[in-house]
């Protein structure tokens, strides 16, 4: 318990200084928070225009398409939220500074992953959680349902946390990419939409290896009822596998650490 | 002319260098495209259907020449202009003998030979696994009047990224943040990358159709498909034309002013 | 406790892929990789006790700076044996990280767009400091280094040198009890270089802080360390004092000479190796026995002016050292 305070506290200092620093790029910060909330309205309309002509996308009505692209952006503007610090870590491996962050008595992983919270993103959540209960309700869920949701959305977090941990483990063994956060980002882009959309292998790829069905797809199906008991089982499996395997591939990484030199 | 030769070679050489680096970013032009055609590919997966105006050979088609079209229009290499004024390395250029922009216009052509011919190979590829139905246009009016549509396409996009680049003179975190914005975000859902711009009501198209971003993909797509008159055609190459004016003139007033700006700082 | 730090045996390899050229080279590396075993640290052995300053001196290169970083837990060791305050380094023990601190020249951890303050009271959280403690601590450190106004600055504007201090400060508010500094005086420019050293000097004896420290600044290493350590390509060349390394590796002296008259060089290369002649002034270079003969042979021979016998500058001892042209009897 003790330590959960202190690095709450830590936690929340970063956080702090993070959003003061963002009051220093003001214009910056603002057209780009634009950008982003347009990403997110332009594909919004395009789904609904597109679905107003055709009644079905792969068997989805306008609504369940719409809760698929809602729950998409829930994950991803929460890992966002939380680990905007990790899009910062190549630039932390290429000058160095990642020493000092090895140096202090607190968790290198923690500090590199959630150093940097991003508040803008935070504050697009409650919007962002009220449009998908709107939406959401409509598809008629059973409390049974909703929780079940909730479960797998955490379990889709997990998931995409541990995604992040093995880009950060990538960008100290290798400087050759820079931008394999990007990379990540296209992958679970191909979650806007349901994966049913994809044909085999595609489809098997994105939902036990590079498992963005499991971590986008499968929490809004429960909701539209489509989801056996084995694979809710299998999916939270899946994320506890994640996390374990990411965390080793850290602690690998981290020994194959070679430190820019001087 | 030859020293613009040199340049193209030098940047043609340095993507190549950061190999992986390349071949990591062809990766993600190709995730991105994936959802586009599996997305289309579902629409009409009944090979009868008859939607916006496209079938499935004709809106496959589509899909493929987006891919293509990208790698020769929107490719321009890592443009760093708002980088380089902030940081003040601008002034590197300033002392050489050689024009800022078209220096970064050869950099930019070097990078679209480097990603066609990656992403012509990947077609390939693609086409291998995907087995999509294709159309080719024959017309070689209609072939002439694509390639002037994609030629003022790679002028006008190019003009647009360096004058959103020179944000920074004014702004110096503005510059990233509008190229963003503008060239990421905007070009992406207005310029027909994700869906052709034909699927929205008609109102909404003619404001589009007024932008400058439909031009660069969506417009030379429809000659290739032969979906335009000939009339609407010329009509839209005109538009087209008139805004890559529009915006190489900006680009050159902004470039003007602004030296004198950046300058006057004293770097 | 009885030793700061015990090394014993200490590798550290790296490895590296070799590139090639071309196409075919590029997915040669991709298929089979060529590794090659860069050797930083080959079997290093010494021991530093709590409270010693010690300069460890070397060409680029030599692995002074791989050594700091197996020390403060960053790299891990191929093998060998490291303790540092009781710990295993490479563990790194929120206690043992706690008590130690590493200052790189040109790596910075405090917040750019923020004054220095705030990432300040960042590490009084991370480190634990007690409030009172750090209230301590900032106050002295404030005062040694004479920041005190800067705290709420923004720390990008700034000058290079006030950064630096401010990093120290920022380094050591948690009041570790072992310092690694690597290339402290690095991109300083003199007043601030003599700064530096004097801090590290006044740490040292204030806080009874364990230090060691990298240079090849030799005027480091002659105004602080009494104890340096010799490294060169990944191994220990000489450990103990320094005024033990100069005399007992400084061969020669040097004899300047103020001709009233100009001479013949021939004659003069008769007495010792000319290393400069610039009428007036001479510069031979003799051996250390013979100093006293060959100045009186000038004296007595040549029309002299003016004459002083001075010892090889240290620096050219080390790098004669480095260079083989000395040869070092390994030290235990």
């Amino acid at each position: 318990m003790k330590k959960f305070t202190y690095y709450f506290k830590v936690w929340w200092m970063m956080s702090k200084n993070s959003f003061l620093t963002m009051l220093n790029h003001r214009i910056g910060v603002f057209v780009f928070m634009t950008g982003k909330i347009l990403r997110f309205v332009f594909f919004g309309v395009f789904i609904y225009f597109l679905l107003s002509k055709i009644d079905t996308l792969a068997g989805y009505s306008f609504h369940q398409t719409l809760f698929f692209f809602l729950t998409f952006n829930l994950i991803d503007v929460i890992s966002q939220f939380l680990y905007r610090e990790a899009y910062r870590f190549r630039g932390l491996i290429v000058t160095g500074n990642f020493d000092l962050v090895l140096i202090k008595p607190i968790n290198a992983l923690f500090r590199s992953l959630m150093g940097g919270a991003d508040i803008l993103d935070f504050f697009t959540i409650p919007p962002l959680i009220g449009i998908i209960c709107y939406v959401g309700i409509q598809l008629g869920p059973t409390t049974g349902q909703v929780i079940l949701y909730i479960l797998l959305v955490l379990n889709g977090l997990v998931i995409a946390t541990a995604f992040h941990i093995a880009v950060l483990s990538m960008g100290i063994i290798t400087l050759e990419i820079d931008h394999t956060i990007m990379i990540y980002r296209d992958l679970t882009n191909l979650g806007k939409l349901p994966i049913d959309i994809y044909k085999q292998p595609i489809k098997g790829i994105l939902t036990y290896l590079i498992p963005v069905g499991t971590m986008i797809t499968l929490p809004a199906k429960v909701i539209m009822g489509l989801v056996t008991p084995i694979s809710i089982a299998a999916s939270f499996a899946l994320g506890v596998l994640m996390i374990v395997l990411s965390l080793k591939f850290w602690n690998l990484a981290l020994k194959k650490y070679t430190s820019a030199s001087s | 002319m030859k020293k613009y030769f040199s340049i193209f070679k030098i940047s043609f050489a340095q993507e190549f260098a950061y190999r992986v680096n390349f071949i990591m970013w062809r990766v993600r032009n190709v995730l991105q495209i994936l959802l586009v055609f599996f997305l289309w590919s579902a629409v009409y997966t009944n090979p009868q259907t008859e939607l916006f105006g496209y079938n499935r050979e004709k809106i496959l088609t589509y899909v493929f020449g987006i891919f293509i079209l990208r790698a020769l229009v929107l490719s321009s290499g890592s443009v760093d202009i708002a980088g380089e004024i902030a940081r003040g390395d601008l002034t590197n250029y300033l002392l050489k003998p050689i024009n800022y922009i078209k220096y970064w216009f050869t950099r930019g052509i070097s990078s679209k030979v480097l990603n066609l011919g990656f992403a012509t190979v990947e077609i390939l590829i693609l086409y291998f696994f995907l087995k999509p139905e294709f159309f080719i246009q024959t017309n070689p009016l209609q072939l002439l009047f694509f390639l002037s549509a994609v030629i003022l396409a790679v002028v006008m996009f190019f003009s647009l990224l360096v004058l959103v680049n020179f944000i920074t003179f004014w702004l110096p975190e503005g510059g990233w943040a509008s190229q963003f914005l503008i060239i990421v975000i905007f070009t992406e859902f207005l310029s027909g990358a994700v869906f052709p711009i034909d699927i929205l009501p008609q109102t909404i198209q003619n404001i589009l159709y007024s932008l400058p971003f439909p031009y660069l993909l969506f417009f030379p797509l429809q000659i290739y498909l032969g979906k335009l008159s000939t009339q609407a055609t010329l009509q839209g190459l005109a538009i087209s034309g008139m805004w890559m004016t529009v915006l190489i003139v900006a680009m050159r007033r902004m470039w003007a002013s602004g030296i004198k700006k950046y300058s006057a700082v004293g770097r | 406790m009885d030793k700061a730090i015990i090394v014993d045996h200490l590798v550290k390899n790296f490895e590296v892929v070799e590139r090639k050229k071309g196409i075919t080279g590029v997915i040669s590396s991709f298929v089979s990789p060529k590794k090659k075993t860069v050797r930083a640290l080959r079997e290093i052995s010494f021991s530093i006790k709590p409270g010693e300053l010690v300069a460890f001196i070397g060409p680029n290169g030599a692995g002074k700076t791989t050594t700091l970083k197996v020390l403060s837990g960053l790299l891990y060791p191929t093998s060998g044996f490291t303790q540092v305050l009781g710990f295993d380094p490479w563990k790194r023990n929120p206690k043992f990280l706690k008590d130690i601190s590493l200052v790189m020249g040109q790596k910075n951890q405090l917040w750019w767009d923020l004054p220095a303050i705030e990432t300040l009271e960042l590490n009084k959280a991370i480190y634990e400091i007690p409030e009172r403690t750090y209230k301590e601590s900032l106050n002295e450190l404030v005062n040694m280094l004479d920041v005190k106004k800067l705290l709420n600055i923004q720390v990008r504007r700034l000058s290079l040198g006030q950064r630096m201090r401010l990093e120290l400060v920022a380094a050591l508010i948690h009041k570790p009890k072992m310092l690694f500094l690597d290339e402290p005086t690095i991109g300083l420019d003199v007043v601030a270089q003599a700064r530096m050293r004097d801090f590290i000097f006044e740490y040292n004896k204030q806080q009874g802080a364990t230090i060691l420290l990298t240079s090849h600044n030799m005027d480091d290493v002659i105004n602080l360390a009494k104890r340096v350590i010799v490294i060169d390509k990944g191994k220990i060349l000489f450990d103990g004092d320094l005024r033990e390394l100069v005399s007992r590796y400084a061969k020669e002296k040097i004899i300047k000479v103020y001709l009233s008259k100009e001479s013949d060089i021939k004659q003069l290369e008769k007495i010792g190796k000319v290393k400069k002649i610039d009428f007036p002034q001479a510069v031979l270079v003799v051996p250390r026995a013979t100093a006293a003969a060959a100045a009186a042979e000038l004296l007595h021979h040549f029309p002299v002016a003016d004459l002083t016998i001075e010892e090889e500058p240290v620096d050219e001892i080390i790098r004669k050292v480095f260079s083989g042209e000395v040869k070092v009897a390994k030290m235990k």
